[in-house]
């Protein structure tokens, strides 16, 4: 039996399905068996993200209407056994999904595969309740601006309401530079505001968007900073104790992750 | 051998006419369960016996609550006559719940006001409303809202809005261990919080707990992982 966690931020653009891309990615480099779910009906893109959107034939509305069967809408990934898909649909709006069936296809998929790794649309509506409704366990994506943290703590207030109670928090597109000059937000502060487990910080990286434009997930690659993040939430999310990697060559923010991450222990 | 129960006691040793300072005079508080004999008994020695020349002096406004008692209109006169008899006593108020005696329930407060304990952050778009005062074990970040109808104490960082006495008690108080609000209330008052140049206090609330390696200090906020099941109680 596996584990179903959603990928989510309340805000958009933080960097969910990206995320969600990678950190799926990352869990089947590890050998497990991992499922992708796109819950983003109407603006399928974790495909894109994934280079597998032209092999797609039928999608989750269609397996929730019952125009399918659950393994034929299921997407293999070519570059490893243990990875697949279930693509949103393009055309149909968000309506089309509802809760209890999410729920069923969430269950069935857990039989087979290690985790289910939803991607959550943006917003707190409909669109969120449904694809949170088959999980387990939540991870909020937030990067360190006032307006996304404020969301990602909107979003952990209903995430535990609803009965996911320990939301892991990862933070998206850091950097050292603008957080040493007091521009950004800092670590210490994003995760004293939001009071819930740091799984991981992950450096902005521009080469993460081009390896999106070329359907490739970061973590295939071994050069990128932004790369070595996710496997490090990956070995995390299967309970290794990996220190946070130092973004930079500065010894006040090691020292500071180190002490946010040993406070939880 | 004999057992007095403390309700016996009680009424035994307290007399049956209390008398209370007030900013406006003398409150006449009588006893409402104690038999009229006695109050008109106790009162003259009061005012016209040994220690009558304690209340001589200069004028004093007088107020008499009676309470809820039964009694005949003679009755209710020949204790307003003791009063008038005083030269320097003003009799402002003579009745029962009267405005003088709420005024001073008002300002001692019920000792029984309901107090609740709010353990866990409030969120972003989380409303929170409370009978009486609360405690919050935890935050209330930015976006969050938590209104009481007494006090707030808020154990942890206050960077949302808190309305104390928001049913128009203006004896309310707010208080938080770091006070960087966005915004305060109290009864119908609204404010913003006081600026510290810029920048929020910088304060942390520790909490004290044993380990099997002995005592260890940490941030309130991890309270919870001594506690598991202190693990928040969601508002519905």
């Amino acid at each position: 039996m596996g584990t179903a966690m959603v990928i989510t931020s309340g805000k958009g653009g933080v960097g969910k399905t990206t995320s969600t891309a990678n950190i799926g990615t990352a869990l089947a480099l590890l050998g497990k068996r991992v499922c992708l779910i796109d819950a983003d009906i109407g603006l399928r893109n974790l495909d894109v993200v994934m280079g597998l959107e032209n092999r797609i034939i039928y999608d989750i509305v269609d397996v929730a209407t019952g125009q399918c069967r659950l393994e034929q809408a299921l997407i293999r990934d070519k570059r490893f056994d243990g990875l697949a898909l279930l693509p949103a649909s393009q055309t149909k709006d968000k309506s089309a999904l509802d809760a209890e069936r999410v729920r069923t296809i969430v269950a069935e998929l857990k039989q087979a595969f290690d985790f289910v790794v939803i991607d959550c649309p943006a917003g707190i509506e409909h669109g969120f309740q449904v694809a949170t409704a088959g999980a387990d366990e939540a991870i909020v994506v937030t990067t360190p601006e006032t307006a996304a943290v404020r969301d990602a703590d909107r979003v952990i207030g209903l995430l535990e309401k609803s009965g996911l109670r320990s939301p892991k928090l990862v933070i998206n597109r850091i950097r050292p530079k603008m957080v040493r000059a007091g521009d950004m937000l800092d670590i210490d502060e994003i995760v004293q505001v939001l009071s819930i487990d740091l799984l991981g910080v992950v450096p902005d990286d521009e080469t993460v968007i081009a390896h999106n434009i070329k359907g490739e997930p970061t973590v295939l690659r071994n050069d990128a900073k932004a790369s070595q993040a996710y496997r490090n939430i990956a070995r995390r999310i299967l309970g290794d104790a990996v220190p946070l990697m130092v973004l930079e060559e500065e010894p006040g923010v090691f020292a500071r992750m180190r002490r946010l991450f040993g406070g939880r222990r | 051998m004999t057992v007095r129960t403390a309700d016996q006691s009680q009424t035994d040793m307290r007399p049956p006419v209390s008398i209370k300072g007030t900013k406006g005079g003398l409150l006449f508080l009588l006893d409402e369960k104690a038999p009229h004999k006695d109050i008109v008994e106790h009162l003259q020695r009061l005012l016209c016996g040994d220690l009558a020349s304690l209340f001589n002096g200069p004028e004093v406004a007088v107020y008499v609550d009676y309470g809820a008692r039964d009694c005949s209109r003679e009755e209710i006169r020949e204790i307003l006559h003791l009063f008038l008899e005083k030269d320097n006593f003003r009799v402002r108020e003579f009745g029962q719940d009267t405005t003088a005696r709420k005024m001073m329930f008002h300002n001692h407060r019920e000792p029984g006001r309901p107090h609740s304990i709010y353990r866990g952050t409030v969120r972003a778009g989380q409303q929170l409303l409370f009978d009486g005062d609360v405690v919050v074990i935890g935050d209330v970040n930015p976006g969050g809202e938590i209104a009481a109808t007494g006090d707030i104490y808020v154990l942890g960082r206050l960077r949302g809005l808190a309305h104390a006495g928001c049913q128009g008690d203006e004896q309310a108080i707010i208080a938080a261990a770091e006070f960087a609000p966005m915004q305060l209330r109290i009864a119908n008052w609204v404010s913003r919080a006081p600026e510290t140049d810029g920048r929020p206090l910088r304060t942390t609330m520790e909490f004290a707990y044993l380990r099997e390696d002995g005592m260890a200090v940490d941030k309130l906020m991890y309270v919870q992982s001594v506690r598991p099941e202190w693990a928040f109680h969601p508002a519905e």
